[in-house]
Formats: C-alpha cells, sequence, structure tokens
C-alpha cells in the first residue's frame, strides 16, 4: 500500500488512465466502506453508496480543485449520502437498522461463526469483548472509532470531512474515545 | 494525558479486528472500479444544486411529501428538475427540461441504460427504475453539435 500522494493519481485518472483509477480504488474504498458503516448502513445502503460516490468521482474527476485532497472530497461524498439515505429511509417506511455490529445478516458470516473460528479461545474471547465495547460508545466515539478502522489507515483530514468536525478536534477526539473504550472493557491497558 | 503508543496499539488492534469482523466487501470494490467506465469525457455536468432530502427548510417541506424527492441540476444554459416518486416496483421518475425543449434523455441506473425523450415542453418520465444510483445523459435536439450535458450521481 503506497503512501504516495493520491494527487497525481487523480490526475493521471482525469487522463483516462485505468491503473491510476484502480490504485484511488485501492486506497479508499475501505475508507468509505468504513464511513457506511459509521453511519450504520446496511450491506444493501452502504453498496449503494458506495457506488454513488465513486460514480461521482469519476464524473468530477477532471474538475477536482485540490488533488492531494482526494480522501476528505470522497469522504465528504460518502457523508452526504449516508446522510441522505438516513434521511429517505426516515421518510418512508421504517426499516430495521441493520447496524454493522449486529450479526442477524444472511449473507454474512456472523460475529459469532468468526469468532468461533478462532484458535485461539482467549484471543476470540478478548475480539469479541473488544467489538461489543465499540458499540456500546456514544454515537460519536463509535463512528470515529469505526472510521479510524479503515485500511489503510485514514488522514485525520479524512475522518473530520467523514464526521463534519474540524480537523484540529480528531487527534483530542480519537484518545478521548480510545480512553472510554478501555473503560468500557474495564482495563487500563 | 494519553498513552500514545498505547493508543497506537489499539488503533491497530481495532483495525485488524475490523478486517476479520467487517471486511470490505469484494463486490464493492470491483463495482468501484467499474465506475469508471461510465465516466464521460466529453459532457458537460450538471451539477445537483437542489435536493429535497437535504433542505428542510418550510419551501422544501411543503412541495415535497414521503415516498416523493425533488433534485434540482443545473448548467449555465439550462435546468433539469427531477422529481422521484418510491413505488411498489422501485423508483418513477419525472423530468422536466428548462427552458423546455426536445432532448433525447439517458436514464442510466443499476440495470443499465433507459433510452427516451423529453417532449416540446421539456418533459420525460420513467416507471420502475432500480434503486441505487442513478444519472441522466440530455441531448437536447436542437442547437448543434453541442456536447452532451450528465447530470451527477445520486443514490434513488
Amino acid at each position: 500500500m503506497t503512501d504516495e500522494e493520491p494527487g497525481w493519481l487523480v490526475t493521471a485518472a482525469a487522463g483516462g488512465d485505468q491503473a491510476a483509477w484502480e490504485a484511488l480504488v485501492e486506497r479508499f474504498s475501505g475508507l468509505i466502506w468504513a464511513i457506511t458503516r459509521a453511519y450504520r448502513l446496511s450491506r444493501a445502503d452502504a453498496a449503494d453508496v458506495s457506488q454513488t460516490t465513486w460514480l461521482r468521482l469519476a464524473e468530477h474527476i477532471d474538475k477536482i480543485e485540490n488533488a492531494d485532497r482526494i480522501g476528505a472530497w470522497l469522504a465528504t461524498a460518502a457523508r452526504r449520502e449516508c446522510l441522505q439515505n438516513i434521511r429517505s429511509k426516515a421518510r418512508t417506511v421504517p426499516t430495521e437498522d441493520m447496524s454493522w455490529f449486529d450479526s442477524g445478516s444472511d449473507d454474512d458470516p456472523t460475529e459469532a461463526e468468526v469468532l468461533r473460528a478462532e484458535t485461539e479461545r482467549e484471543e476470540a474471547n478478548r475480539a469479541s469483548l473488544l467489538w461489543q465495547a465499540v458499540g456500546r460508545l456514544p454515537a460519536r466515539c463509535r463512528q470515529l472509532i469505526r472510521i479510524l478502522m479503515a485500511e489503510p489507515p485514514p488522514r485525520y483530514a479524512e475522518i473530520a470531512a467523514a464526521l463534519d468536525l474540524p480537523v484540529g478536534s480528531i487527534g483530542p477526539t480519537r484518545a478521548r474515545c480510545l480512553q472510554r473504550l478501555r473503560r468500557e472493557l474495564g482495563e487500563c491497558i | 494525558m494519553s498513552d500514545e503508543p498505547a493508543d497506537d496499539a489499539l488503533e491497530h488492534e481495532l483495525r485488524q479486528l475490523a478486517a476479520r469482523l467487517d471486511p470490505v466487501p469484494p463486490e464493492l470494490v470491483q463495482a468501484a472500479v467499474g465506475a469508471f467506465s461510465w465516466r464521460n469525457v466529453d459532457a458537460e455536468l450538471a451539477e445537483l444544486v437542489f435536493d429535497s432530502l437535504l433542505n428542510t427548510d418550510q419551501a422544501a417541506l411543503v412541495r415535497s411529501s414521503p415516498g416523493r424527492r425533488l433534485v434540482s441540476f443545473q448548467t449555465p444554459e439550462l435546468t433539469i428538475d427531477v422529481e422521484v416518486t418510491t413505488t411498489a416496483s422501485g423508483r418513477d421518475v419525472m423530468g422536466q427540461i428548462t427552458p423546455p425543449q426536445r432532448a433525447s434523455v439517458e436514464i442510466r441506473h443499476r440495470a443499465g441504460v433507459i433510452s427516451t425523450d423529453a417532449d416540446e415542453q421539456g418533459s420525460f418520465r420513467s416507471a420502475s427504475l432500480q434503486t441505487g444510483p442513478m444519472s441522466l445523459r440530455v441531448r437536447p435536439a436542437a442547437g448543434g453539435p453541442r456536447p452532451p450535458i450528465v447530470t451527477d450521481w445520486l443514490s434513488i
């Protein structure tokens, strides 16, 4: 995974370079997925939001003003799509909230199945406790932590764009939320 | 005072946990790669300037209702207003081009491309679209060899 400035990838993709586009997808699809899960979208809705975000970038790519901030551009677009999705649901029939740490989805290996496959019981126990502790965090912390979990690690500017928060608040909020998570886990690591 | 190495270690552990318990679906990555082929290099972009889902002011509330979404796209020359209605079979779309004019309209959505025409009043419609990303590609009948207009994508 490259950590180079993604700006040149944007420029190359705007010129029609499919490989540059694929590098952008590799770099940021994890971030967009994490954002949709932070807003607790179902897998189907997350797929819609993700795809709309990428299609929108494809159409805008030769008009991006600050190519080096493409991650924040994508995070902003994904956040807006998530909010639109949530609002469209709120205005029609209320649907089941299939949150990302629920284990009810049919097409997914459930948390329990994945954990059962763990060879080390202790390790599975720790993972299960940690996962559940994240789910118990206050909404803002849970969202920030879920986005922080993206691979590759997102930049603070991207997390800020995903949550519509000032970039300067991300570091302190991260520290506070991780501390809160430790309290939920009941340990002092 | 936070303990930075411990925070970094916990963050790393969380990232590994998400990769195992809630990984990015491969089909989502494939779709993102495929999005590049929908690009219109020759087209003029009509940007989203209004969306009733994002506007909660009184006027928007009066004009919209549950199951009915109003969006507007704009270029310097024209406006495309679209009403998206939720039905049992998916989404119905009614569009209006202003100033009114004939045009060929392609509705690009999950299931492919639907071709239709805007009449001399500039209105067009299509029924039973699949939910998911949608964009319009509009080619005005008059005005000679101008580039087509594509709208921003939105999820319907």
